[in-house]
């Protein structure tokens, strides 16, 4: 699993930081084990309260699956409120509060329900605390606070967690997208076309100049077309950007014809005074492969009319 | 300094000079010298600089690369840059660096080509 790359996800060092400024201290675990006789004597009773509860909303109830699954749950809620009364709040219980999170996105649970449910939860465990007759009110008011706190640090785990998977997927798919969107391809011995798709802004211009120059070496070609036809429109940075992968590509020994040049994209780069001049363009890629040809030397003939 | 590091080959009309990778600045020195008397004794009227085992393009480098090809010009040699690597490519253009009035080429192939086709020299 890797977390490096996203801000929201917490690591253990970070968790222990945020346990500081909750004030999460030995007595709040010495508090929280308190509890753990009661868990371990109503845990079951709990866990259905909730189970019940939460099979009442077809909100939630879509996400709890089938008897297996739902037994499934079960085990996992009844082991989390083992866990919750422990008194052990190490790297273990931090990791399998990381996987609750991860989990739920995995299976789209709304973040929504994740939070109302633990708010369910509080309304069945309270009555409980307070109405012990083993716990003066002082002892019931540190289990209550010391409750808040270690809740308060899961919720924020969980959504972190949540938050960092959904994050992955997006910067995997921005990466496809990236991918996708600029193809090179060898359409002639000695040409490579790359139609670009979309704006091209500085991390396309490097991913795509990369991938250009490469086919371009790779496949030995010293004519290689820019098709622009599919790039809404032009500004001075994307030209800029299109300046420096032409000049680029001419380090390498190899010529760019920029092809695609729309009546609107030529008064635009007219209007911006971007000097293209040095550099062939063509308004279409037919009449570009033509010129790639010409340079080439290579004749093509219809041979019905031969 | 090894006499040996860099070698100069005398093609016909033409030189050819292998650049070694990463070369330091004293092997990019020898280089400019070797290239200008290799040019004076033979009456070498082009110069081809195959770079393709360069990784790292510096400024130093470049501006060597610009001057002597200006110096080659200055004695009547037209100057082919052969092989040039797309991340030195990506990087030159990056750090802004300009190989002045050499001529770009694919490989080495190629600028023979250039030297048959345009200059009738090989």
């Amino acid at each position: 699993m890797n977390h490096s790359n996203s801000k929201y996800i917490s690591n253990f060092k970070s968790w222990a930081e945020q346990k500081r400024f909750l004030n999460f201290t030995d007595e709040d675990a010495e508090f929280l084990k308190k509890l753990h006789p009661f868990a371990i004597e109503y845990a079951d009773t709990f866990v259905e309260k909730l189970y019940d509860h939460l099979l009442k909303f077809p909100d939630t109830k879509r996400f709890l699956g089938d008897e297996k699954m739902l037994m499934r749950l079960k085990l996992a809620q009844k082991a989390y409120f083992m866990d919750l009364t422990s008194g052990e709040y190490g790297e273990e219980y931090f990791k399998s509060r990381i996987k609750v999170g991860i989990t739920h996105q995995r299976i789209g649970l709304p973040p929504r329900v994740y939070m109302s449910t633990y708010c369910y939860y509080m309304q069945l465990i309270i009555p409980q605390i307070y109405g012990n007759p083993t716990f003066d009110f002082e002892t019931a008011n540190g289990i209550f606070l010391a409750l808040h706190k270690i809740i308060n640090l899961d919720q924020e785990l969980a959504i972190s967690a949540y938050i960092h998977a959904t994050d992955e997927v997006i910067s995997r798919q921005t990466e496809e997208i990236l991918e996708m969107s600029t193809p090179v391809i060898q359409i002639w011995e000695g040409v490579v076309a790359a139609p670009i798709i979309g704006m091209l802004d500085s991390s396309r211009t490097q991913q795509f100049m990369e991938r250009l120059l490469e086919t371009i070496v790779a496949t030995n070609s010293p004519v290689a077309l820019i098709d622009i036809t599919g790039v809404p429109q032009i500004d001075t940075a994307t030209a800029q950007h299109l300046i420096d992968t032409i000049n680029a590509v001419k380090l390498l020994g190899s010529q760019v014809i920029i092809t695609g040049v729309r009546p609107v994209i030529a008064q635009t780069l007219v209007h911006l005074g971007i000097d293209l001049s040095g550099i062939i363009t063509r308004p279409t890629m037919a009449s570009g492969l033509k010129v790639a040809l010409d340079t080439l030397s290579i004749k093509v003939v219809d041979t019905s009319k031969a | 300094m090894d006499e040996n590091s860099l070698s100069v080959i005398k093609l016909k009309n033409i030189l050819l000079v292998t650049v070694p990778d990463d070369p330091g600045d004293d092997i990019i020195h020898e280089l400019q010298t070797k290239v200008l008397h290799a040019i004076e004794k033979y009456q070498s009227k082009g110069l081809i600089l195959d770079i393709s085992s360069v990784n790292i393009l510096d400024s130093f480098f470049a501006r060597t690369i610009s001057e002597t090809t200006q110096m080659v010009a200055l004695m009547g040699g037209q100057t082919v840059i052969a092989g040039m690597q797309p991340s030195v490519a990506i990087t030159a253009t990056e750090l802004g660096l300009h190989l002045g009035k050499a001529i770009s080429t694919l490989n080495v192939d190629r600028a023979l080509d250039i030297f048959t086709d345009n200059f009738k020299l090989v």
